[in-house]
């Protein structure tokens, strides 16, 4: 509902500004008269597939010795199969470019698909051990599997799966936001966050250059990104030199992509590349300062900068305008 | 709030639905440009990015300014309570001007530096008062604190337009009515003879946006306090009664006030539904769908109609279930609507929404990371169920 756009249209449609042919429908919406549930169906499908592959989960871990592996697997893999034949039935001819979904449900049942096929081939690798010592592998198969479905059904959820199984793959929580390696003290993660986050990135530039599926490009670079400063943030917790030669890397990454992502007017890798460099820049600076116990100089540290931060940013938002 | 500030956000708000017609294609680029110039903005806006990075770093500014001056002006000591609170109230009243000044003569709005003095002018405001009212040892501490608070956050969103501001302000007076005696009576009571006025009011055109916006937010915070107060979980835990920290012995189970939670339980959220339905209210749409979960798990809780899996598969099944139906039902209507309601989505951002989506799979569905150390290592029957979203161990 938006009342003073309601008193609004009826002297836009005068002025032609407001198509007439388009005015009444505009006003029904305005006033009230008239509300959209398509943003809350899918919210509702949404959480149906959760529930149903929730239960599902729930199914398997209760009843493991009672059903058997078999009858488990078998299941599951039937209501995979049922859910991904609907989804290839219904589904357009591929395209390189964004395509419409053809209906409502297209997304949710594809994801409901694809989580019970992961399930299925986790519980199979679980069970059945084909792998063997190389289970690990089984996350990548899935990632792979996934990121197919993804291009194939140009499904930006199951893109932002395939991106998450990959990074479990190696080691790092993407559903933590790379925030997890800030606490994981472990070389090989923090590595692997920044492997994955230069992996990812890379592969959004590939995407937008290539014109194919360039519409996956903001999740892919997005989370590359935070896991490249989630990953170098975390060398920040290492004492001495360590530490501050990781802050050094992450404020140099940081500013460097706030300069490029202000020239190409990315705003939100903007902001991360602000946050990352002043957070990096900080570090630094109370190292010094804490040789010398000195409190009030922290404080001082941290207003003075911060009034210099706010007149950059707003020197910044005048040059790049960015849309409210 | 002054009448400058009420007419620029009614003027924001044509403009809002005039790039919401464009992005759905009604009308041209040349059409919008004209509708904003008919429509002009005499404030001083940044977008949503800029907005949050102002907001954070005005925080970090204006406390780190305020410990500074505390650190030299030597009131770090614990002794130095009340001079630290009287630096408190002034660096609030300092905060309030601040405020209103690039509310007011400065002409800013959604620039995420006000609002950060906003907010904290309140803290301020209320961390001394919390040290005062907790220094005269008087045992009505939290109720006078809460309704201090209300009253704080209730003048910043009459003054400032802060919906958030004026939740907060009825989150606060309910905290603070749970502790006189008959406080889960004006849970009950006060929310049931204000939501009339405040539907009313939240439609009304005499308020400006903001105003609107925050007679919604009081109605919300209200009826879900409503909801707390007859839920049957809340009565028999007596949590109003914990919250006004009266301490009561657990009321008998099978009584008469325990059928009447019972049945309020159930009626609550299929009351609220059927009015938003009726009224095409959101926020009463959104409260019901809500409380009808939480009665739902309540049902659960008490009843064990089936197995944990069954119940979530065939609630998953039954939700898909719905929305096939309802989305069918409405399509079939008339122009593809019916009683006032379309499963088109007429002017929203469908990319954003994606988007989101996207994220929230992120965060909802993404699988457990394996430990990398643990990989030279095969025990046989480890590993992780899950991949592509599905997590957890067995």
């Amino acid at each position: 509902m938006n009342l003073d756009a309601a008193q609004a249209i009826p002297e836009l449609a005068e002025s032609g500004l407001v198509p007439p042919a388009a005015a009444p429908l505009l006003l029904r919406v305005a006033r009230g008269e008239l509300v959209s549930v398509h943003g809350e169906l899918r919210a509702l499908l949404y959480s149906g597939v959760l529930l149903i592959t929730g239960g599902a989960g729930v199914l398997v871990k209760e009843n493991l010795d009672r059903i058997g592996p078999v009858v488990i697997a078998a299941a599951l893999g039937l209501a995979a199969l049922a859910a991904l034949v609907w989804v290839a039935r219904v589904a357009a001819p591929f395209s390189w470019r964004e395509m419409p979904s053809p209906n409502l449900a297209f997304d949710y049942v594809l994801l409901l698909g694809v989580l019970l096929a992961a399930a299925d081939l986790a519980y199979l690798e679980v069970k059945f051990t084909p792998l063997g010592a190389q289970w690990p592998w089984h996350l990548l198969i899935v990632a792979l599997l996934t990121g197919f479905a993804a291009f194939r059904y140009d499904s930006r959820v199951v893109w932002s799966l395939a991106l998450s199984t990959f990074a479990a793959w190696r080691g790092v929580s993407a559903g933590r936001m790379g925030t997890a390696v800030l606490w994981a003290h472990a070389g090989a993660v923090r590595w692997n966050a920044v492997g994955c986050g230069v992996l990812f990135a890379v592969l959004g530039v590939v995407l937008v250059r290539t014109r194919r599926k360039a519409h996956f490009e903001p999740l892919a670079v997005h989370l590359g990104w935070l896991l490249i400063l989630g990953g170098l943030a975390s060398g920040m917790t290492e004492s001495g030199r360590t530490g501050l030669a990781w802050a050094a890397a992450l404020l140099v990454v940081g500013a460097a992509l706030a300069i490029g992502a202000y020239r190409s007017r990315h705003f939100s890798l903007f902001a991360f590349g602000v946050l990352a460099a002043y957070v990096a820049l900080s570090r630094l600076v109370i190292d010094v300062l804490e040789a010398g116990a000195a409190e009030a100089l922290g404080c001082f540290w941290f207003s003075g900068t911060s009034i210099l931060v706010i007149i950059g940013l707003l020197v910044a938002q005048r040059r790049l305008k960015e849309p409210l | 709030m002054t009448p400058e500030l009420a007419r620029a956000d009614r003027a924001e708000a044509v403009r809002n639905a005039a790039r919401s017609w464009r992005g759905a294609g009604v009308i041209d680029a040349a059409a919008l440009q004209a509708i904003e110039q008919r429509y002009p903005d005499d404030r001083s806006r940044v977008g949503p990015v800029f907005r949050v990075l102002l907001f954070l770093f005005t925080l970090l500014a204006g406390n780190a300014l305020f410990g500074f001056i505390g650190v030299i002006g030597g009131l770090s000591g614990s002794n130095r309570g009340d001079a630290l609170a009287v630096l408190a109230v002034l660096a609030g009243l300092g905060l309030t001007f601040a405020t209103d000044v690039q509310i007011g003569s400065l002409r800013r709005r959604q620039g995420g530096i006000e609002a950060a003095t906003s907010f904290m002018a309140l803290g301020y405001l209320f961390g001394a008062v919390a040290w005062w009212v907790f220094e005269s040892k008087t045992s009505a501490d939290v109720p006078i604190l809460c309704l201090a608070g209300a009253v704080l956050c209730a003048a910043a969103a009459w003054r400032w337009g802060y919906p958030l501001y004026a939740a907060a302000a009825t989150a606060g007076l309910l905290v603070a009515t749970a502790h006189l005696s008959f406080g889960r009576l004006l849970w009950i009571v006060l929310p049931l003879a204000a939501a009339p006025v405040l539907l009313r009011l939240s439609a009304s055109l005499r308020l400006p946006p903001a105003h609107r916006a925050s007679c919604t937010a009081v109605l919300s915070v209200a009826l879900a306090g409503l909801y707390a107060a007859v839920h049957l979980g809340s009565w028999e835990k007596q949590v109003i009664e914990e919250i006004g920290e009266r301490h009561h012995q657990a009321p008998p189970g099978g009584d008469l006030l325990w059928w009447l939670a019972v049945v309020a339980t159930a009626l609550v959220p299929a009351v609220l539904l059927a009015l938003g339905l009726r009224g095409r209210c959101y926020p009463l749409l959104l409260l019901g769908a809500g409380t009808a979960v939480a009665s739902l798990v309540t049902l659960r809780w008490y009843v064990h109609l089936a197995p944990l899996w069954v119940v979530l598969v065939v609630s998953g099944i039954l939700l898909v279930a719905v929305v096939f139906a309802l989305r069918r039902y409405l399509e079939s209507g008339p122009e593809g609507e019916r009683h006032g309601f379309t499963a088109a989505p007429l002017f929203q951002d469908a990319a954003r929404l994606r988007l989101l989506e996207a994220g929230a799979a992120i965060l909802t569905l993404a699988p457990e990371a394996r430990t990398i150390h643990e990989e030279p290592k095969f025990e046989g029957g480890g590993g992780q169920f899950g991949g592509g979203g599905a997590s957890g161990g067995f």
